[in-house]
C-alpha cells in the first residue's frame, strides 16, 4: 500500500507494533498488537491503542485528536501487511472498543477497500453474521483473511 | 513462433515496518488481554466467514 503512513517498528515475533502520531496534541505512542486466539485455523485479534507513559498500559478509550486519524489508519493497515507476510493466510478480526471506535475501524477500512480487496478477503459483522464488506453499512467487527 | 508474454498479477505486498528491540512484547497487558478475551467470545458465538451455520 502505498498511502501516506508513520514509519513504525516491529517486534522480533511481529506480533507488537510501535509508532508515534504526531500533532497538536504532541507526540504519542501508539501500538498495535496481533493475539492469537484460535488454531486451526489461526486466528488472531488486532487491538490497538495508545501506551500511558506514566503508567505503561495501553488505552484505546482515549479520543487523542491529533488530527491524523488518517495516517494512523493507514499505518495500522500496514502492519497487517508485515504481520501476514509473516503468519500467512491467517484471519484477523478487529473490533472497537465503543461503537465509535468500530465506526472509526469502518471509515478506515472503507478509505482503502480497493486496495485492501486486491490483496485480502474482508468481511463485516452484522446482526451475528458475516457479510462480505462494503461500504456505508454499519458493522459490528471485522474480519480480514490475506488471499 | 512469436514469443508470449505471460502477464501475471503481482500479489507479492512488502511490509514496510522495520524489526527493532524497541518494540517489547504486549502479551500480558492488560488492555490486549481483555481485547483478545472478548474476541474469542464472539467468535465463539459467530464463528468464521463460511462457516456453515453462520454464513450469509
Amino acid at each position: 500500500m502505498n498511502l501516506p503512513h508513520y514509519n513504525y517498528l516491529i517486534s522480533y515475533d511481529f506480533t507488537d507494533y510501535k509508532f508515534y502520531s504526531e500533532g497538536p496534541k504532541g507526540k504519542i505512542t501508539k501500538v498495535v498488537r496481533y493475539t492469537k486466539i484460535e488454531e486451526n485455523p489461526d486466528l488472531y485479534n488486532l487491538a490497538f491503542g495508545d501506551e500511558q507513559q506514566d503508567f505503561w498500559e495501553i488505552n484505546d478509550s482515549i479520543i487523542t485528536n491529533n488530527n491524523d486519524r488518517d495516517l494512523v489508519l493507514s499505518t495500522v493497515a500496514n502492519t497487517v501487511i508485515d504481520f501476514t507476510n509473516y503468519y500467512g493466510e491467517c484471519n484477523i478480526v478487529a473490533k472497537g472498543s465503543t461503537v465509535s471506535r468500530t465506526r472509526l475501524y469502518q471509515i478506515g477500512i472503507s478509505g482503502l477497500l480497493e486496495e485492501i480487496s486486491i490483496y485480502f478477503y474482508v468481511y463485516g459483522l452484522k446482526d451475528d453474521i458475516w457479510h462480505d464488506f462494503q461500504k456505508n453499512v454499519n458493522y459490528e467487527a471485522f474480519l480480514i483473511k490475506r488471499k | 513462433m512469436p514469443e508470449v508474454e505471460k502477464t501475471v498479477e503481482h500479489k507479492e505486498l512488502k511490509g514496510k515496518g522495520i524489526i527493532s528491540s524497541e518494540v517489547r512484547s504486549y502479551a500480558n497487558d492488560p488492555f490486549f488481554v481483555k481485547k483478545a478475551e472478548e474476541a474469542r467470545e464472539m467468535i465463539k458465538r459467530v464463528g468464521l466467514p463460511g462457516d456453515k451455520k453462520k454464513q450469509a
